[in-house]
């Protein structure tokens, strides 16, 4: 309990964002939006550790989360860079059209 | 009263990450799934983490999603086609990945969140909220990390620059 907030509320949010954000992974065809359903999973995650750390009364999961945070901007720059290099060489940034290294 | 508020955040949160995963448009994926971290950014204030709801407001919704846009009329994105390119199979195989994972994940997360082992040294709600605490943590145990982190942000920076560079003729 966080206040009168049960983890298992807590879990089963995150559970279920992480799971949208899994449909969107697989389902999508959309390089920035499968990216974006990425993020989405992160901040599933971020949500359960910030669960678990204020239901156990201590401080790591916030640390944990901050370092998420900063390398999911990392990790965002050198993605979209990606995209941006792709498209100026195919000209589009859908997943099925890229196929260069399917035999 | 809490757990009310939190459901409702949480609900919008989800509501509009569903959007952002069924819309074809990228753009409104975007903003759909801005909206979605400015709920999930409550849900961290309930949850006793006010300074990581101010940085999930400030880097992930100002900075990370606008990085997004910015990308996105930069390569001028259409919507997705529904054309013959993606076989049907495809589309049920993924979609029944996607039941069984969610069905797992969340049957799972009902299983481990009734058992919460009690630490020694647990910090109150007001120390747990107390952002001067977690800075003097991240200052002195977890400095080496902290300092890790900026060295890959730095390299994340240089990358970046050089992908996304335009290629001069030699």
């Amino acid at each position: 309990m966080i206040g009168s907030i049960p983890l298992s509320d807590v879990l089963l949010v995150s559970g279920a964002l992480f799971s949208i954000g899994v449909a969107g992974a697989l389902l999508r065809r959309n390089a920035i939006q499968i990216f974006l359903s990425i993020e989405l999973m992160m901040n599933a995650a971020n949500l359960a550790l910030l669960g678990y750390g204020a239901a156990l009364g201590t401080h790591q999961g916030q640390i944990i989360v901050f370092f998420v945070i900063a390398i999911a901007a990392a990790e965002a720059a050198v993605g979209l860079a990606i995209f941006v290099a792709l498209f100026r060489h195919t000209e589009t940034i859908d997943v099925n059209k890229i196929n260069l290294l399917k035999w | 009263m809490e757990r009310l508020f939190f459901d409702a955040a949480a609900l919008l949160a989800i509501l509009f990450a569903g959007l952002m995963v069924v819309g074809r448009d990228p753009v409104k994926s975007v903003l759909s799934l801005v909206v979605s971290f400015f709920a999930l950014a409550a849900c961290y204030v309930l949850l006793l983490a006010p300074l990581i709801a101010v940085l999930q407001v400030i880097v992930y919704a100002g900075a990370i999603l606008v990085l997004f846009l910015f990308v996105l009329m930069l390569l001028n994105v259409g919507r997705e086609q529904p054309d013959g390119a993606r076989r049907p199979i495809q589309t049920v195989l993924g979609s029944l990945a996607v039941v069984v994972f969610a069905g797992l994940l969340l049957g799972m997360l009902r299983a481990t969140g009734t058992r919460i082992p009690i630490l020694t040294e647990a910090v109150g709600p007001e120390g747990l909220a107390d952002p001067a605490a977690l800075a003097r943590l991240l200052f002195s145990d977890y400095l080496l990390h902290f300092e890790a982190v900026s060295v890959l942000l730095l390299a994340a920076l240089v990358g970046a620059f050089v992908l996304a560079r335009r290629e001069e003729a030699p």
